[in-house]
C-alpha cells in the first residue's frame, strides 16, 4: 500500500489551520467538482481531495494521521502497524457523501474500521450508488449487463478491504436518462444480522451523435435530398428502434421538425420522436452535376438572402 | 446469476427510503421539501409521500454542494438548478452539428 500525503493533495502546510484547510478544500472542490469541472481527471482528483479533507478536517483522524505519517513521503510503501488506531476514536462518517467504496485502499485500511461496526445492535447496511452506461437502443429492447463495483468488506484482521464485485443485472425496456434502478440487497452488508442496503444504478446513455433524449422524447436529424424536401414523398428513416417509412411534406425547408407520435422511448404514455430535416446537397464533383446546378440557377432564379438587409 | 432491477419511478421510494439512499436524516430532506428545494412529492404532503429518480439525484446533488462548499440550502438548490440546465444544454450540443469556421 502506498502512503498518501493528504497535506500535499490539498496543497497546504503541515501546520495549516483548520480555516486554511477549509479554504484549500473549497478551492480544489471548485476546480475538480465532477458536476462542473472540465479537467480530464476531475472525478479521481475530487475523490482524493474529499479523502484528504475527510482526514485533515476531522481532529481525531488528523491527529492519528499526523502521528502515523511522520517521516513518510507520498507514494512511499506503507503499512500500518497491528495496533494502529488504538487510542483514537473515529466516530465520524467515511468521507464525502459517506460512500466508502470511493475510498482509496490507504484510507480504508487507516480509517475504515471505525464507526458503525462497533454497534452491538442490528443495523441495516448502507445504500450504494453507481452509474451504468447503456446504448440508447436499450431503452427499447431492455438488456442484461454486467456491473463492476468495488465493495468495502471487513477482513479477518478487522480492517476494511476493497473487493471487486461483478453483478449481472437486467435493465428493463422503457428506461430514460437519469432514472435509477434499485437492486435490493446489493448495498453494503448489514451489521449484527441487519439487512443489507440496496444498490441504486443511475442510467446514463452512451453518447449518440444522431439522437438525444429529453425524458421519453427523442430528438434527431433526418438528412434529405433537395428534391425530397421540395417535392415531398415517402422515405425510409433510421430511428433508434429501427427503420420506419415516413412521409415528407412537400415544400419542406431545412430545420423543419417532424414529429412521429409515440415513436420515442416506450412507456405509458410513450415519448415522441422529433426529426429535424437536414437538406443535404449532392456533391458537384462531375461536369454533369455542375451542369445540372447551372441549369437550376437559370430556370429557378432564387436569392435566399433577399430578405436580409444590411 | 442475473438480478432483476426495479425502476424507482415504477416503484417510488418513501421518505425514509429516500433518506437511506442519500445517507441523510429524513428531517434533512423534509426541511428542504417544505422550502421547495428538493422536488414536490406525490401526493404533495410528507405523510405517505413517494419519490422517484429525480428526487434521488437532486437530493444527492444538494447534499454534495452543501457539504463540499458549506453552501446554504437555497444557494445549493440554485446551483443544482443551473447544473440541470447545463446538463440539458450539453446533451443538445453533443447532438448538434459541428460548427465550421469560415474566414
Amino acid at each position: 500500500m502506498q502512503f498518501k500525503d493528504y497535506y500535499a493533495i490539498l496543497g497546504v502546510d503541515r501546520n495549516a489551520s483548520q480555516e486554511d484547510i477549509r479554504k484549500a478544500y473549497r478551492r480544489l472542490a471548485r476546480k475538480y467538482h465532477p458536476d462542473v469541472s472540465k479537467e480530464a481527471n476531475a472525478e479521481q482528483m475530487m475523490k482524493e481531495v474529499n479523502e484528504a479533507n475527510a482526514v485533515l478536517s476531522d481532529p481525531e483522524k488528523k491527529a492519528a494521521y499526523d502521528q502515523m505519517g511522520q517521516g513518510f513521503r507520498a507514494d512511499e510503501d506503507f503499512s500500518p502497524p497491528p495496533d494502529w488506531g488504538s487510542g483514537f476514536e473515529f466516530s465520524g462518517r467515511g468521507f464525502g457523501d459517506g460512500n466508502m467504496h470511493d475510498a482509496s485502499e490507504f484510507f480504508s485500511r487507516m480509517f475504515g474500521h471505525g464507526g458503525r461496526n462497533r454497534h452491538s445492535h442490528q443495523m441495516r447496511g448502507e445504500d450504494r450508488h453507481a452509474r451504468i452506461v447503456v446504448d440508447l437502443a436499450t431503452a427499447w429492447t431492455g438488456a442484461s449487463q454486467t456491473v463492476s463495483l468495488r465493495v468495502p468488506e471487513m477482513g479477518a484482521d478487522g480492517q476494511v478491504v476493497l473487493r471487486e464485485q461483478s453483478l449481472q443485472v437486467t435493465i428493463p425496456a422503457g428506461i430514460t436518462e437519469g432514472q435509477h434502478l434499485r437492486v435490493a440487497g446489493q448495498g453494503t452488508p448489514g451489521f449484527n444480522g441487519g439487512p443489507a442496503g440496496d444498490l441504486f444504478l443511475e442510467i446514463s446513455f452512451r453518447p449518440d451523435g444522431r439522437f438525444r433524449t429529453e425524458g421519453r422524447d427523442v430528438h434527431g436529424h433526418l438528412p434529405v435530398t433537395p428534391w425530397e424536401a421540395a417535392l415531398g414523398g415517402s422515405i425510409q428513416a433510421m430511428t433508434p428502434s429501427g427503420p420506419v417509412e415516413m412521409r415528407i411534406p412537400a415544400e419542406s425547408q431545412a430545420g423543419r421538425k417532424l414529429r412521429l407520435k409515440g415513436r420515442g422511448i416506450p412507456g405509458n404514455p410513450p415519448g415522441d420522436l422529433y426529426l429535424e430535416l437536414q437538406v443535404v446537397l449532392p456533391p458537384a464533383k462531375t461536369e454533369a452535376a455542375r451542369d445540372l446546378y447551372r441549369k437550376m440557377a437559370e430556370t429557378m432564379p432564387f436569392n435566399p438572402r433577399q430578405e436580409i438587409r444590411p | 446469476m442475473t438480478i432483476t432491477c426495479i425502476l424507482t419511478d415504477d416503484q417510488p421510494l418513501t421518505l425514509l427510503e429516500l433518506a437511506n439512499a442519500c445517507q441523510v436524516e429524513p428531517a434533512w430532506i423534509a426541511e428542504r421539501i417544505m422550502a421547495g428545494l428538493v422536488i414536490t412529492p406525490i401526493p404533495a404532503r410528507l405523510d405517505g409521500a413517494l419519490f422517484g429518480s429525480r428526487a434521488i439525484e437532486r437530493t444527492r446533488q444538494l447534499l454534495r454542494i452543501e457539504n463540499d462548499f458549506d453552501a446554504n440550502p437555497e444557494l445549493a438548490a440554485l446551483v443544482v438548478d443551473m447544473m440541470e440546465q447545463l446538463t440539458m444544454l450539453r446533451r443538445q450540443i453533443r447532438q448538434d452539428h459541428p460548427v465550421i469556421d469560415i474566414l
